[in-house]
């Protein structure tokens, strides 16, 4: 009954609906760009009205936003806290240090391309961006929740291999639990 | 300006009468200068603290100076009383470092110390917790030295951005032999993998 | 019957920790027996990146050091060349450098207040502080280009004039702020709440302080008066007129009161600064910065920041480049040392509101 093709685009619609207008983000400052996430969330540029809100723990969240530079220590423990999260989850890549290593491009402690190690759904220019341009990075997102292109999750289930060897080659001491979500 | 610098002199005097191998000097107003060799260390900053209060240690520092084949160690003093900076320097050898720990006067100093010995491989006798301070499961010689080269680091351990794709092929490759076209000549360097079709 | 011992992670991602590092904690109950801080989780290599670039190319590099209040960093390092090579500065620069570190001053309090406040509960003070604060970046954004980090301070005085009709905007935003601090009084530092929560806990013994290297607002809330600005006053601190503030008692409360004190006295300092501006020169040309290198030499400065002595140790080896900038920020000793000793003794859940008011900033512990 609820087979058919028109039936399961109307569950499609209602589904990324709700998904895309309530949007938990988890409680993690990785880098330089989290000083600009304070006003995004308060009175000013206030963005809990697209239903932007922070969440305390990793199985509560929906995406993950790695604000600037990733130093290797920290890259464990964000692969660990990614891999906590459940399905449906996004990625939101920010400044100009995730896209291509920034200005530490030559420092021998910060990784080079966030690419290669999580996927990635949106990428934020910027050095650091500005709260309007967080808030259109988030809009870019809803669209494409809408359009069904935000699968950022089934990729890495996929590719599995390759990022593990992308991972393993920079994280020298490699204790962690096998992913099997 | 000629200002009287009477509290230098004054210090100046007392530490040259205390330790006669030490060569002292006024950089410019509220500034010493103070060169001694390693083992008169210890000594001397214990005799600014208690006789003549120097009780604020500002700083701990490492300069490698790798033509002399030396490091020289920096401790930097700060009196309230008497408003002058002491920059006190010593050299020690750059193949074998040791040198004893200052724990005992200034607790902080055990924080200066074990990123000395991170960064720079100089071992401090007495201080125990020489570990893993700011970075995990190293592998090279201290980064902070001289001989290491930086961006052949980088070069030999992380990948180059035109080889973040899952498939594994060249972008500029796959484009090119997509739609029969040919490689430029200044673009051919850049590709550094093969296709593998 | 002894309560058994666990150990705890609060960890990197945790909602309560200013920043990115671990605090591992061993518990018996609700009281902390033993704690141990870990960091670099932070470190980019600064040292070493600025040992390959020109002087002149160190200086975007220099303010993303400290993340909530990025110019004395520059100030530092402007200072420490025109040290090494003897440059002066002409009177009207030296005036826009102290409007500059008072105003970031003021943006790093409203910062703190947020932070200090929400750990304890009182959610509705982050949105009135962080929201004011947005006037002061408005400000920077227009003298400078940039909201955050600014890049204005340079050797030899500062890189642009100020635009017209520039200074009317800042007595303005003073004017608005003033107000604002009476409503900031009346919900968070007079509400009785917030005092019984915040005295009594995580007390600095006077007769230690110094000896353990502590400095800044947790030193003038021990009673003990010394500040940079009048220990070895640096630009035109030595014709302002302005009082340093102090408060007995050594915990939260008295950190707190400082703070709140030290706010009013950066709005007179500015408004001073304005009033007495000359006009002049703001610039003293360097020359060709592709050929520029600096005699050998060694200098080390120090500024006074929102959270304590800032020090730079820079050393010149005669070429284009600089041999070795050290750079050594107060949370250097309030974030990894002074906090292991005061968190034992404590509840598990004052370490965000004890880590808060000692002003601990990873970013600055390990560059």
């Amino acid at each position: 009954m609820l087979n058919d093709k028109y039936s399961q685009k109307i569950v499609d619609i209602i589904k990324n609906y709700t998904r895309k207008h309530s949007l938990w983000v988890v409680a993690y400052g990785t880098g330089c760009g989290a000083i600009e996430l304070p006003p995004t969330m308060t009175s000013r540029y206030d963005a809990e009205r697209f239903g932007i809100r922070g969440s305390a723990t990793p199985r509560q969240a929906d995406v993950l936003l790695i604000t600037g530079y990733l130093s290797t220590k920290t890259l464990k423990r964000v692969i660990r806290t990614y891999e906590q999260m459940q399905a449906p989850k996004y990625v939101i890549g920010f400044g100009s240090c995730a896209i291509n290593g920034g200005m530490y491009w030559d420092s021998y402690n910060t990784i080079k391309s966030l690419d290669q190690y999580l996927p990635v759904d949106v990428f934020i220019s910027g050095c650091m961006p500005r709260p309007e341009t967080v808030i259109s990075g988030f809009i870019k997102l809803q669209e494409m929740i809408t359009d069904g292109k935000a699968n950022g999750a089934e990729k890495y289930k996929e590719n599995l291999d390759w990022y593990r060897t992308n991972q393993k080659q920079v994280i020298k001491n490699w204790k962690m639990p096998d992913y099997n979500w | 300006m000629n200002k009287e610098l009477t509290n230098e002199n004054k210090l100046i005097e007392d530490i040259k009468k205390t330790f006669p191998s030490s060569e002292v000097s006024i950089q410019r107003e509220k500034r010493v200068i103070v060169k001694i060799k390693q083992d008169t260390v210890p000594p001397l900053l214990s005799y600014v603290k208690d006789y003549l209060d120097f009780n604020h240690l500002s700083h701990i520092s490492c300069v490698d100076w790798i033509e002399q084949k030396k490091f020289e160690l920096v401790f930097i003093l700060w009196s309230y009383d008497q408003q002058i900076q002491i920059i006190a320097k010593t050299l020690i050898n750059r193949d074998e470092p040791k040198f004893t720990t200052i724990n005992k006067l200034w607790r902080q100093a055990e924080t200066y110390e074990r990123e000395i010995h991170e960064m720079y491989g100089v071992e401090f006798v007495g201080n125990d917790r020489m570990g893993d301070f700011l970075l995990e499961d190293w592998e090279d010689i201290p980064p902070m030295r001289r001989d290491f080269n930086t961006i052949q680091f980088v070069k030999e351990n992380f990948n180059d951005r035109s080889a973040a794709r899952e498939d594994s092929k060249n972008v500029r490759e796959t484009i090119a032999k997509h739609s029969g076209e040919e490689i430029p000549e200044f673009a051919k360097k850049y590709s550094t993998r093969n296709i593998d079709e | 019957m002894r309560e058994k011992e666990t150990t705890l992670y609060l960890g990197p991602q945790h909602p309560g920790i200013t920043g990115n590092m671990m605090v591992k904690l061993k518990v018996a109950g609700d009281t902390i027996v033993k704690a141990e801080t870990h960091v670099g989780y932070l470190h980019r290599a600064f040292e070493k990146l600025m040992e390959v670039r020109t002087w002149t190319q160190c200086f975007p590099i220099v303010c993303r050091i400290c993340v909530p209040e990025p110019d004395p960093n520059e100030e530092n390092l402007a200072r420490a060349i025109e040290e090494i090579e003897g440059r002066e500065v002409p009177e009207r620069a030296q005036y826009i450098r102290v409007m500059v570190l008072e105003l970031s001053r003021l943006a790093a309090y409203l910062l703190w207040m947020g932070g200090q406040s929400g750990s304890s509960g009182l959610y509705t003070m982050p949105q009135w502080t962080v929201g004011d604060r947005d006037y002061i970046l408005d400000l920077f954004e227009e003298l400078t280009g940039g909201r955050v980090y600014h890049m204005y301070i340079w050797t030899g005085g500062v890189r642009r004039d100020l635009p017209d009709g520039f200074e009317g905007r800042v007595l303005k935003t003073m004017d608005y702020l003033e107000e604002r601090l009476k409503d900031y009084d009346k919900l968070m530092f007079e509400s009785a709440l917030f005092q019984k929560r915040a005295q009594g806990v995580g007390i600095i013994d006077k007769d230690k302080a110094i000896d353990w290297g502590v400095v800044g607002p947790p030193l003038r809330g021990c009673g003990i008066k010394h500040d940079v600005r009048i220990d070895e006053p640096y630009e035109i601190y030595d014709k302002l007129d302005f009082e340093v503030p102090t408060y007995e008692g050594g915990d939260v409360w008295a950190r707190a009161m400082v703070r709140r004190q030290e706010f009013e006295q950066s709005i007179s300092i500015i408004r001073q600064v304005i009033d007495k501006m000359p006009k002049g020169e703001y610039y003293n040309k360097i020359p060709n910065p592709l050929t520029w290198t600096i005699p050998p030499g060694e200098a080390f400065v120090k500024t006074e920041s929102a959270r304590g002595e800032y020090g730079y140790y820079a050393v010149s080896d005669g070429s284009d480049k600089p041999r070795r900038i050290h750079v050594r920020g107060p949370a250097y000793v309030h974030g990894v040392s002074l906090l292991e000793n005061i968190l034992v003794g404590a509840n598990i859940a004052d370490t965000s509101f004890i880590m808060n008011s000692l002003g601990v900033c990873p970013p600055e512990i390990e560059r």
